[in-house]
């Protein structure tokens, strides 16, 4: 018996050797069915004495354990084959594109005000906004410029009626945060939006054009806060090394009033045709809020001191970004805004 | 403003100074230099020549010699040029000269050698743009007494730099050399010296030369003085080489002293002619309404009220401060003048020199005020210098009258506190140095207890308060001195809006779709409404209009994103962009005020968020076989309502507008309200933007949707019992809108109606032709138990008995 067990073992493993497929089913059943050859031999165990049924018994379930083992085997190896075959079979061109949607560019502009937005938020500034449509009194007169001051010719303005204009610099907010918030201190806020001047189009000058403006009001604020606020405004936006200066200069709404340059960020310093061989380029105009500015918006420039600021969006994204024409932010050639949509920061 | 190194070097000394210095100090003072310039291009071994004769080349018909002496040498030089004559002095360049672009070498022209070359200005490398033209072409024949055999660099004062300095607008006091060598002179704590300006001349007459009376209290001074036995004619050379120099075309030894006297004091003079002046009486008087004067450049200008002339009892002389009248013009024949020198109201002359869009050098100093401790030392100065190169003599004293002349204008005082100047600035400085300050600018002060009390002279009058003071200490420490610092105070809480937050998640929405960010000018053409469809009677069809826009495309502002958007789409479309997906979020700006009196009242501005779209939905060709289509743009915003949470609150109405397709738009509403509209481009609005393609379009108004955001999200409990399901597909009228369906099934299905959506919508040979199908996704739960067949099925008998007595609607057999 235990011989004939064995002998269809071995005659059991060299069928499945040769199976494949449907064979493989009609094979189990053939060996490992209820009806199969082995239940056969099983079953003939009846006749066998008491001490021999054991032995049988273990050599028939050893028989049946490494058949089973065998086909699991062989019938994995043989799906794994069909499967290989069927995944041959549906092999793409895995370098044809991907069906995406495009990714839509953040305009550069934006993507500049939000950073600057960013900057400030970290140093604890709100953002506060205001008409474009601008009343006389904001745009220039409670920033000191009274009508027919010389500073007016600065900025050429288009007019919708004797008071109504489009702002030409975004510190009217300044002037609106002063009376909203009055008589409340501190303020922190930046302002950006779009300012308007009469100016031929040209590759550097706009009609309209982008400005973020800061303010800062409260007691004890001193042109070194301004200073220290710029350096790190800059590091932050240029670079950690980046290094600034102040020079003097006018503004009507703040005295004293100072040009903001910063290292050439081409050149290092060195001297190039960007910085016009002066190893600076002027970004951004501040000083400290004149007491005129205060008096008028209803503060006491002896109890509160600020200082404002006030930069072109354009000319920081033409630095960062080599735009040479600023027509272009406007022009919105999808060629020239499609790289924004992977540009990093 | 420009000026030359030597001309600045005759009031403060700059001795050990260089130009490249001076300018960088004076940049890092707050009184920026622009360009620097060599006054000599690069000439050399040129000197003055006399020809003393001039003969025809016998070989050539265009060409002369020259026999030239330049009092050392005798040369002859063949030359091209036309307008010599014996007799004149000329730049003669010696073989080996430089000049700018030529070297100057023996030559041989038709057999006969030319030693030399006969130069013109230009030659010389002088912009010839002042020079009269008789001076620009051609040779340049210099004033008989110019010195034989000079160098011309020296003769011309060519060993000079110029300096264009940029000034900011409150330093009109650096609109002159007085007021630049004032601030070189603080710069290096040296003094300034003007020059002397006795003008003791030959004051003869007895009898009054001159009487002036001022009408108007728009003028504050006026000062004249009658200068006579004139003679017309060139100015010094170096006068001329200076006037030239600073941009000014020199005219007559007598318009180029007060050219000169104004540019050195900043105080504007005007000669006229006395025998122009009836009765020797001058009057200053504003003008009378529609008076008419002839300026001196031969046209006649209607005046008003608000412009001073200068008349006598018959007839106007001048503008005052703007132009001289032509009636009063210094002429070849003039030998007799008033030279004025006065100060008329800033505001009025710069009004007066816009209005005529005259403007001059001496207006652009009237404009910014001028210093009346300068009016007299301009009226002497200008005299003495007639005397010296006009042979002028002085025909009495001057006249003198006006309140600024006459009592001397109060100074300025400004206390300056010690501890106030380290509080503006966040450093101290102390007593003494603010004290050496004072005196470096010139301006006196003296110790109080609660500062330094200091006195402003009338040149400085940028100087007024505390601050003022403050600023001119920091600049002449240098700003560098200006430590960096941290804010103190209470920490502020940063951040933005909510409005400003929900803007930021909506613009990064619209670029998650796919959507390039555009932004576009917010001035249109006034007329644009035409190209949108839009009748002239429309809203739309008003907008707001710059009373000076500069063209005429770019007039008014817009009331709407579409035009802007599909000038956009235009201009990519001409660039090969098959398909486009643009939006913008920017600014509309709506008239609140009726025809007529609008630009009365600011407009409203409100922030839309609109897109235009078109072309293959698939980015990619390969995956292309879908064109951009309505649903996909009511998709996009619908996608939007459902990232802020509002979905539930917009409905969406067919609405005609002239710009969008009739059958293919439709309007937003919230509660009734319209928020915004979408739909396709009408095909012949796309054409005038030369897109052939269907164009959809969308806007919504932005503080519409931020309204309607809620600050809160609560999570719904989650469903304990399983929902069922239920299709309906009902036949009713093509033309039914499937939302009446929904708001019917709604209605009736009770509350254990959970949703109801459509799967399916057909048209076609199984229904009848003016009919459609839909098949309608009905979902029923109850929150507290599992639905019985029974419950769904009450449920769905009311809503087919319902949707069939609304719209005839028959379950689809």
């Amino acid at each position: 018996m235990r011989e004939q067990l064995l002998a269809l073992q071995e005659q059991a493993l060299v069928d499945l050797a040769e199976a494949e497929g449907n064979a493989l089913d009609a094979w189990r059943v053939k060996y490992l069915g209820k009806k199969g050859e082995l239940s056969l031999a099983l079953r003939s165990m009846s006749k066998l004495s008491a001490e021999e049924r054991p032995v049988v018994g273990q050599v028939a379930n050893a028989v049946r354990e490494t058949l089973e083992a065998a086909f699991a085997s062989k019938f994995a190896e043989w799906e794994a084959k069909q499967a290989a075959i069927q995944e041959e079979k549906e092999t793409l061109d895995i370098t044809l594109p991907g069906r995406t949607r495009s990714v839509g560019a953040e305009h550069p502009l934006q993507k500049i005000i939000r950073r600057i937005e960013d900057i400030f938020i970290g140093f604890g500034f709100t953002v506060e906004e205001g008409p474009e449509v601008e009343w006389d009194y904001y745009n220039f007169e409670a920033l000191n410029l009274p009508k027919d001051h010389p500073a007016r010719d600065m900025q050429d303005t288009f007019y919708l009626s004797e008071e109504l204009l489009m702002r030409t610099h975004t510190s009217p907010v300044q002037a609106r945060t002063l009376e909203k918030r009055r008589p409340e201190w501190p303020i922190r806020i930046i302002v950006p939006g779009r300012v308007y001047r009469r100016d031929d189009d040209d590759a550097t000058h706009s009609h309209a054009f982008t400005q973020v403006e800061g303010l800062v009001v409260g007691k004890g604020v001193r042109m070194s806060d301004l200073k220290g606020i710029l350096l790190t405004f800059a590091k932050e936006l240029f670079g950690e090394n980046q290094e600034i200066r102040l020079r003097p200069s006018f503004f009507p709404f703040t005295e004293p009033s100072a040009e903001m340059d910063i290292r050439c960020i081409y050149c290092g310093g060195d001297g190039c045709s960007t910085c016009k061989h002066t190893g600076w380029i002027e970004v951004l105009g501040c000083g400290m809020v004149h007491p005129r500015v205060l008096e008028m918006g209803g503060y006491d420039p002896e109890e509160v001191t600020g200082f404002a600021f006030g930069m072109g969006v354009e000319r920081i994204a033409m630095l960062l970004y080599k735009i040479e024409d600023i027509r272009q932010f406007y022009q919105n050639d999808l060629r020239l805004l499609k790289q924004f949509a992977s540009l990093p920061e | 403003m420009k000026i030359t190194w030597n001309w600045l070097g005759e009031y403060v000394d700059l001795t050990g100074l260089t130009p490249e210095q001076v300018a960088e100090d004076l940049t890092s003072a707050g009184i920026p230099v622009e360009k620097m310039a060599s006054m000599n291009l690069g000439v050399e071994g040129v000197v003055v020549g006399l020809i003393e004769s001039v003969t025809p080349h016998p070989q050539a018909d265009r060409l002369r010699v020259c026999h030239i002496d330049t009092g050392t040498t005798k040369l002859q030089i063949v030359t091209g040029a036309t307008n010599v004559q014996a007799g004149q002095k000329v730049p003669v360049a010696l073989v080996g000269a430089k000049l700018p672009e030529k070297h100057i070498e023996l030559a041989n022209f038709r057999g006969l050698p030319s030693e030399g070359m006969l130069c013109s200005a230009s030659e010389l490398g002088l912009d010839d743009k002042f020079l009269p033209k008789d001076q620009a072409e051609g040779i340049w024949i210099f004033p008989e007494d110019a010195p034989l055999g000079e160098n011309v660099v020296e003769y011309l004062g060519l060993n000079d730099v110029v300096m264009e300095l940029e000034l900011t607008p409150n330093r009109s006091d650096c609109l002159s050399f007085r007021g630049v060598a004032y601030e070189v002179a603080a710069l290096y704590s040296r003094e300034v010296h003007m020059p002397d300006v006795d003008a003791s001349g030959v004051a003869t007459v007895s009898d009054k030369p001159l009487s002036v009376r001022i009408d108007t209290a728009l003028c504050t001074g006026y000062s004249g003085q009658v200068v006579t036995h004139l003679e017309l004619g060139p100015s010094p050379m170096w006068m001329q080489m200076r006037l030239l120099a600073v941009g000014m075309r020199p005219i007559n030894n007598l318009v180029d002293i007060t050219n000169y006297v104004m540019f050195e004091w900043g105080q504007p003079l005007h000669a006229f002619d006395y025998d122009a002046i009836d009765n020797r009486e001058i009057a200053v008087r504003q003008a009378k309404d529609r008076e008419v004067l002839r300026t001196l450049d031969s046209q006649d200008r209607e005046l008003t009220s608000g412009v001073i002339v200068i008349s006598d009892h018959k007839k106007g002389l001048g503008l005052a401060g703007v132009m001289g009248g032509e009636c009063s013009e210094v002429t070849d024949n003039t030998t007799t003048v008033v030279i004025e020198s006065a100060m008329f109201d800033p505001m009025t002359t710069r009004r007066t020199s816009r209005l005529l869009q005259l403007r001059s050098e001496a207006a652009l100093r009237f404009e910014k005020g001028l210093d009346p401790d300068a009016v007299l030392p301009a009226l002497h100065r200008a005299s003495a210098l007639m005397v010296q190169y006009a042979g002028g003599q002085l025909l009495g004293n001057p006249v003198i009258t006006g309140k600024n002349l006459v009592s001397p204008v109060a100074k300025v005082q400004i206390l300056v506190r010690v501890a106030r100047v380290a509080e503006v600035l966040g450093y101290a400085m102390d007593i003494e140095e603010l004290e050496g300050f004072c005196h470096q600018l010139g301006l006196p002060a003296v110790r109080e207890e609660a500062g330094l009390r200091v006195s402003v002279p009338a040149r400085r009058p940028d100087l007024l308060r505390e601050e003022d003071m403050i600023e001119e200490f920091a600049r002449l420490a240098g700003f560098d001195r200006i430590p960096s610092t941290n804010l103190k105070g209470a920490l502020s809480h940063g951040g933005l809006s909510k409005t400003q937050k929900l803007r930021r998640m909506t613009r990064d929405y619209m670029r998650n779709q796919g959507f390039d960010e555009v932004w576009t000018y917010s001035f249109v053409d006034g007329e644009v409404h035409r190209k949108l469809n839009i009748a002239d009677d429309h809203e739309l069809a008003h907008p707001m209009r710059l009373l000076n826009p500069l063209s005429e495309d770019r007039e008014a502002l817009r009331t709407t994103m579409l035009v802007p958007l599909l000038e956009v789409a235009k201009y990519n479309a001409s660039r090969q962009w098959e398909s486009l997906f643009i939006f913008e979020l920017g600014t509309v700006f709506l008239p609140t005020a009726p025809n007529g009196d609008k630009g009365m009242m600011a407009p409203v501005e409100k922030k839309v968020l609109a897109g235009v779209g078109y072309g293959s939905v698939a980015k990619e060709p390969l995956y292309a076989g879908r064109n951009y289509d309505f649903f996909d743009i009511k998709g996009l915003v619908e996608g939007l309502f459902e990232r802020l949470g509002i979905k539930d609150k917009v409905s969406f109405e067919r609405m005609a507008y002239p710009y969008l397709h009739a059958g293919r738009s439709a309007e937003m509403l919230v509660g009734g309200k319209p928020i915004g509209k979408l739909g396709q481009i009408r095909k012949e609005v796309a054409r005038t933007f030369d897109l052939a393609s269907e164009v959809y379009y969308f806007e919504v108004e932005m503080e519409a949707l931020m309204e309607m955001v809620s600050s809160h999200l609560y999570v719904a409990e989650l469903p304990r019992y399983p929902h069922v399901e239920r299709d309906l597909a009902v036949v009713v009228n093509r033309t039914l809108p499937v939302a009446n369906l929904f708001s019917t099934v709604k209605a009736a299905a009770g509350s254990l109606l959970e949703s109801v959506t459509v799967f399916d919508v057909y048209t076609g040979e199984h229904v009848g032709d003016e009919e459609k199908s839909a098949a309608l996704r009905l979902v029923f739960r109850a929150p507290d138990r599992t639905l019985t067949e029974n419950e769904v099925q009450i449920a769905v008998d009311q809503v087919l008995s319902q949707l069939n007595s609304n719209y005839g609607a028959v379950l689809r057999k």
